[in-house]
C-alpha cells in the first residue's frame, strides 16, 4: 500500500523538519516547504495527499495559501497549525475549506488521529 | 461613575478654578491649595450674596428715606395746619365775640366807661389774652376805654388800621409798637349806628405774647424754627435765625391760600424743610422751618436704636457662619469628586493597560508557542527514535537534538524575559533612559505581527538622542499603543517610520508615521478622548489614545495628530529631557 503523501507547510525550519521526521516515522512520506511562496510550486510538482499548513507566515496569511491550495486542487485536504484556538480560527478554516487545525505544540497522536481521518475523507 | 465625576468636576470648573487633567494626583492637590480654594470661595459666594444685599440694602434706603421724608413731611404738614388752625381759631372766636358784644349793646352803653369795663372783665375771663377794650366813634377818637393805660381821647383817625376797619368791617392788625410801646396786635369790629348815619369801632388788644405761645406749640428741635411774618416780611413773633420781633426777614414768604406748602431751604450750611400756612382774617404767614436730616437719616435711624444693631450684626454673623459652612461643604464636595475622577482615571488607566497587556500577551503566546513547538517536536523525536526504531542510537544526532531543545529554551527565556521588561514597571518611576533603546524593546514585540503581515517598519532614530528623565514603563506603553495603532492602520505591506530627533533644548521628539488610511477631520478632535475609537467594533477599547494622552501629559509633555485621510497619520510626542516637576 502506498505512503500517504504530506507536505509540511511552516517558516520554522526546526519544527517543520523536526515533525516531519517524526511522521515518517509513523509511516508517511513527508516533505517540507519553509516559505508561502513555494507552497504551490511544489504542489504543482508533487500533488501531497495532506497538507499541514501554519496559519501565521511571514508575508502571508495561511487562509490566503490554504485558499489557493484549493483552488489548485479541491482534493488535497489541508490541516491548519495556529498558535491559539479560537473562534474566530475555526470560521476561517471552515470558510477556507481546511479539513481541522491541530494546535502547536503539536501532540503527534492528536495529529496522526486527524491525518488518518482526513485520508479517510479523501478516500470517500 | 466615570461620566458622573466628569459632569461634576465639569460644572465645577465653570464656576472655580479646578486643577488642569494634567494635575491628577492627589498628592498635588495639597491642603494649601483647598485653603486657598476655600478663601476663593468664600470670598466669591460673599460678593455673588454681598453685592445684591448691598444694592437691596441702597434701593431699601432710598425707598426709606423717601417714605420717611414723606412721612415727616405730612407730621410737619399736619403740625403747621394743626398750630395754623389754633390761631385761626383763637383770632376768629374773639371776633364773633368783638361783633356779638357790638351787636348785642348800643354804642349808648359801650360808650359807658363802667359798663364797658365790666364788658372786658368778662370778656377777659372768658377769653384771656386780652389786654384792653376800647370804642371808638366815627371820627377816630376813642370815646371809653378799658385796659391798663390812659388812652382815652387818643384820635386813631390817620391810621391805616382805622380806614381799613371803616371800609371792611373788620380788621386784625399786624403786630406793633403804638401807644403802649410793647408789641401787639389788635383786633377790630365795626359797628353800624343806623340811625345815626355813622358808625362806630369797638377794639380788643391782644399781646404778641398770645401769638408766640401758640407757635410754640409746634414740635420743634433745638435747631428748629418757627415764626409768623406779615405780608411784608416783617416778624409779627421771635424768630430763632431771623431776628426780634419787628424785624425784617431776609426770606421770601410766599401765601399759600388753601394748604401748607413744603420746600427745602438752606440757612447756614444746613438744608431746611420750609413750611408756610396763611392764618385767616389777617396779614400773617406762619413759617415752620425743620432741620431734616436728625430725623430721617437712615444711619441715624439705625444708630439711634442698639436693637436694629444687634440684629444687623447678628445677620452678619449668621451670613458668615452660612458661608463658612457652604464654603467648606463645596471644597469638601469638590475634592470627593477629584478623588472620584483620580479613582476613575486609574481603573481607565488600568483597564487600558490590561487591554495593551492582552493584545500582548497573544502576540507572546503565540510566539513563544513556537519554541514550546520545536522542544516538543525535538523531545518527541528523541524518544521516538528509542521507542519505535530499531536503528542504534546516534550520539551526534542526539547532542544536536538537545542543542536545538536548549536553544528553544533560550528563545522563550527572551521572550519572557522582555515580558517581564513590561510587567514589573506597573509604578511610576522616574529613571534616565535611552528612548530608542525603549523603542526599539517595544518593537521586539511586534516583530512577529509585522512580518507575517509584510509590514515595512522602518527606524530612523537619531544616534546622539539625549537620554532623557521619564518613566520608561509608562513611556513603552505610550509607544506600544501608537504603533499598534499604526499596524492596525496600514495594509499589510504597508509602511510605518518610526523617528526620534531633538526638538528643541528642552525637548526630544518621537514621531510615528504610517501610510495607512488617515484619520477623517471630523475625528481627529476627538481622537483623544477616552473610549473614541475608529476602529471595527469588537476592536479596540477607545482607551488606548487617551491613556497615552494622560501619561504624556503627566510626564510634561504633549502628544499631537496630523492626519490626511487616504495618505496616512503621523503622531508626535514631544517629551522633556528632564522630567516634569524636576
Amino acid at each position: 500500500m502506498a505512503k500517504a503523501k504530506i507536505l509540511l507547510v511552516d517558516d520554522e525550519v526546526e519544527f517543520a523538519s523536526t515533525l516531519a521526521e517524526r511522521l515518517n516515522i509513523r509511516g508517511y512520506e513527508t516533505s517540507t516547504v519553509y516559505t508561502a511562496d513555494a507552497v504551490l510550486e511544489r504542489i504543482a510538482g508533487n500533488v501531497p495527499d495532506i497538507v499541514i499548513l501554519d496559519l501565521k507566515m511571514p508575508g502571508a496569511s495561511g487562509v490566503d495559501i490554504l485558499k489557493d491550495i484549493k483552488k489548485f486542487n479541491q482534493s488535497i485536504e489541508v490541516i491548519l497549525l495556529t498558535g491559539h484556538g479560537s473562534d474566530q480560527c475555526n470560521s476561517e478554516c471552515q470558510s477556507g475549506g481546511a479539513f481541522d487545525y491541530i494546535m502547536k505544540p503539536v501532540e503527534i497522536e492528536g495529529l496522526t488521529v486527524k491525518i488518518d481521518m482526513a485520508l479517510k475523507k479523501k478516500k470517500g | 461613575m466615570i461620566n458622573w465625576a466628569k459632569r461634576k468636576l465639569a460644572f465645577l470648573s465653570k464656576i472655580l478654578p479646578l486643577s488642569g487633567p494634567d494635575e491628577k494626583s492627589e498628592s498635588a492637590l495639597s491642603q494649601d491649595r483647598y485653603k486657598s480654594l476655600r478663601i476663593r470661595l468664600f470670598f466669591l459666594i460673599a460678593a455673588l450674596a454681598g453685592v445684591p444685599l448691598v444694592v437691596i440694602i441702597i434701593i431699601g434706603s432710598v425707598w426709606l428715606q423717601g417714605a420717611l421724608r414723606e412721612d415727616f413731611n405730612n407730621q410737619l404738614k399736619g403740625n403747621i395746619e394743626s398750630t395754623r388752625q389754633s390761631i385761626d381759631f383763637f383770632i376768629e372766636e374773639r371776633i364773633s365775640a368783638l361783633r356779638f358784644l357790638a351787636s348785642s349793646n348800643s354804642f349808648g352803653q359801650l360808650s359807658d366807661g363802667k359798663y364797658l369795663n365790666d364788658i372786658f372783665i368778662n370778656f377777659k375771663r372768658e377769653f384771656g389774652e386780652l389786654v384792653d377794650l376800647g370804642l371808638i366813634d366815627s371820627k377816630g377818637v376813642q370815646v371809653t376805654y378799658s385796659g391798663p393805660y390812659d388812652l382815652r381821647g387818643k384820635n386813631y383817625s390817620n391810621q391805616d388800621w382805622f380806614n381799613a376797619v371803616a371800609v371792611r368791617g373788620v380788621y386784625v392788625s399786624d403786630v406793633f409798637m403804638g401807644y403802649r410801646k410793647f408789641p401787639h396786635f389788635v383786633i377790630a369790629v365795626k359797628k353800624e349806628l343806623p340811625e345815626k348815619g355813622t358808625f362806630c369801632i369797638l377794639r380788643a388788644t391782644i399781646d404778641m405774647a398770645t401769638l408766640n405761645r401758640y407757635i410754640s406749640t409746634v414740635n420743634l428741635k433745638s435747631k428748629d424754627d418757627a415764626f409768623i411774618v406779615n405780608r411784608v416780611g416783617i416778624l409779627q413773633t421771635q424768630s430763632r435765625y431771623h431776628g426780634n420781633v419787628l424785624d425784617t426777614v431776609n426770606l421770601e414768604v410766599p401765601r399759600p391760600k388753601e394748604a401748607v406748602t413744603l420746600s427745602e431751604v438752606r440757612q447756614g450750611g444746613t438744608t431746611f424743610i420750609f413750611g408756610y400756612a396763611t392764618i385767616k382774617n389777617s396779614d400773617w404767614t406762619m413759617g415752620v422751618m425743620v432741620a431734616p436730616t436728625a430725623q430721617t437719616s437712615l444711619v441715624n435711624l439705625l444708630a439711634s436704636d442698639i436693637a436694629a444693631i444687634y440684629l444687623v450684626l447678628l445677620l452678619i454673623s449668621l451670613g458668615i457662619f452660612a458661608n463658612i459652612r457652604i464654603t467648606v461643604k463645596v471644597v469638601n464636595w469638590i475634592r470627593e469628586a477629584e478623588l472620584e475622577r483620580e479613582e476613575a482615571i486609574v481603573q481607565t488607566h488600568h483597564t487600558g493597560r490590561l487591554a495593551s497587556i492582552g493584545r500582548l500577551a497573544a502576540g507572546v503566546a503565540h510566539e513563544i508557542n513556537n519554541p514550546l513547538a520545536i522542544i516538543n517536536e525535538k523531545a518527541g523525536l528523541m524518544k521516538d527514535l528509542m521507542q519505535m526504531t530499531d536503528a542504534p542510537i546516534d550520539r551526534d544526532k542526539f547532542i544536536g537534538l538537545i542543542k536545538a531543545i536548549s536553544d528553544s529554551v533560550h528563545r522563550c527565556r527572551t521572550i519572557t524575559h522582555r515580558l517581564l521588561g513590561f510587567a514589573r514597571r506597573m509604578d511610576i518611576q522616574h529613571e534616565e533612559i535611552d528612548l530608542n533603546d525603549t523603542i526599539k524593546e517595544v518593537i521586539e514585540f511586534l516583530d512577529k505581527e509585522v512580518l507575517y503581515r509584510n509590514i515595512g517598519l522602518v527606524t530612523r532614530l537619531k544616534e546622539d538622542l539625549p537620554r532623557i528623565v521619564s518613566d520608561k514603563g509608562q513611556l513603552q506603553q505610550v509607544f506600544l499603543n501608537i504603533i499598534n495603532n499604526a499596524i492596525d492602520a496600514v495594509k499589510d505591506g504597508g509602511k510605518i517610520v518610526v523617528s526620534s530627533e531633538v526638538k528643541n533644548r528642552n525637548m526630544v521628539r518621537i514621531s510615528v508615521q504610517d501610510n495607512g488610511q488617515g484619520i477623517p477631520k471630523d475625528a481627529v478632535k476627538s481622537i483623544f478622548e477616552p473610549f473614541y475609537t475608529t476602529k471595527g467594533k469588537g476592536k479596540g477599547t477607545g482607551l488606548g489614545l487617551s491613556i497615552s494622552y494622560g501619561i504624556v501629559q503627566r510626564l510634561g509633555g504633549d502628544i499631537s495628530i496630523e492626519s490626511e485621510e487616504g495618505s496616512g497619520s503621523t503622531f508626535s510626542i514631544d517629551l522633556p529631557i528632564r522630567a516634569a516637576g524636576q
